[in-house]
């Protein structure tokens, strides 16, 4: 798996070093940055999968969510009376809320682990989805040049036969003919060359294909293992 | 004349024996008119009594008509292809001991392999020359 990437956003001290110090003795750390209330950016947000809302000041849950793409998953830590959690809840359905209490930080590292494996899986699911919609387009091309190569191919036997057929008497023919008859029939032979060379060509590009997703699936399942 | 690479595939020969070579009658089995014209030109001249049929689904009520030394069976054909008539073909008691060679754009190993296994005899990859065709039909007939 990719090093995630998490922000803890919170105006008190200890929630933040508690937090990364829980995070630090996982087996995988993502990256963390902290910020508080004041330093959040209103227009750019740094990249992240993860937001964490610990304690902010007075009122400023509502802001700093504003400024948040609806899509990021965010985990909210605040005590379970906080006045504006009723509001905020109704407002992002996907918002998580982890209850300030006794066990928060473990509660807090594991929904946190969930939630970014969550991301993780969609990542890979539409990275799945853009590499099966490639392969599609490459199927149809595929099949396309298979009922071209079938209609070539019946084209050129028939200009070849018959070719062949008119060189079996050439005293029937005018000199001219008859060496017309012979461009038309080595051109036809040309053609059947450079559509063998055309269907040796895909089979080394269906060949390299192969291997590529084969690694790329490799390299996916081993992520998965590690994690 | 200028040759293809040879692409002429003889699966077995050993079942057929002298037999065949009584009668020169031969089945062309292609939805093509052109084809069955062409092929039935090149095998005239070597003395064959070549019969076209561009219906896949008489295959059977040719054989039975013509009785044929050897059929040349195309693959890609509307209605039924030449791998369904093959395995028919070779299903049926009465027909079982007819040569079959497949003639056929259809060239990958795949192809051909698959067409073993529906009981071809022959495999022949068009575009072939004059000289292929006739000597996979000369095995049989």
């Amino acid at each position: 798996m990719r090093h995630a990437n998490v922000i803890i956003l919170t105006d008190e001290t200890e929630f933040a070093r508690l937090l990364t110090a829980g995070w630090q003795a996982e087996r995988q750390a993502p990256r963390v940055t902290v910020l508080t209330s004041d330093l959040w950016p209103e227009q750019e947000a740094p990249a992240r999968d993860l937001v964490v809302v610990g304690p902010v000041r007075e009122g400023g849950l509502t802001s700093v969510l504003r400024a948040l793409d609806p899509l990021t998953a965010v985990i909210l830590c605040v005590p379970a009376d906080s006045k504006e959690l009723g509001q905020l809840r109704a407002k992002y359905p996907r918002l998580i809320h982890v209850p300030l209490r006794e066990d928060w930080a473990q509660t807090l590292l594991l929904v946190a682990g969930e939630s970014l494996r969550r991301t993780e899986a969609v990542r890979l699911a539409r990275q799945a989805e853009r590499a099966a919609a490639k392969n599609e387009n490459h199927a149809t091309l595929g099949r396309y040049m298979l009922d071209m190569k079938h209609s070539v191919n019946n084209a050129l036997t028939s200009m070849l036969g018959n070719a062949e057929l008119l060189l079996l008497e050439p005293g029937q023919l005018s000199s001219q003919s008859l060496a017309q008859i012979k461009t038309i029939h080595s051109m036809a032979l040309r053609i059947n060359e450079v559509m063998q060379r055309f269907s040796s060509l895909a089979s080394e590009m269906l060949e390299a294909e192969n291997t590529s997703q084969a690694e790329t699936e490799g390299a996916t399942a081993q992520a998965s293992q590690r994690h | 004349m200028e040759q293809l690479a040879a692409d002429v595939h003889l699966f077995s020969l050993d079942k057929y024996g002298e037999s065949a070579a009584v009668h020169k009658k031969v089945l062309i089995v292609d939805d093509s008119p052109a084809e069955v014209k062409l092929i039935q030109g090149l095998l005239e001249r070597e003395g064959y009594w070549p019969v076209g049929l561009n219906d896949p689904k008489r295959v059977e009520e040719a054989i039975a008509h013509e009785h044929p030394s050897v059929i040349l069976l195309d693959i890609v054909m509307p209605g039924r292809n030449g791998y369904q008539v093959c395995r028919d073909l070779k299903g049926n008691a009465e027909f079982n001991s007819i040569p079959v060679i497949m003639v056929t754009t259809k060239d990958s190993v795949s192809d051909k392999f698959w067409g073993q296994q529906q009981g071809a005899d022959g495999y022949v990859t068009k575009p072939f020359t004059r000289e292929e065709l006739i000597r996979a039909v000369r095995r049989f007939a």
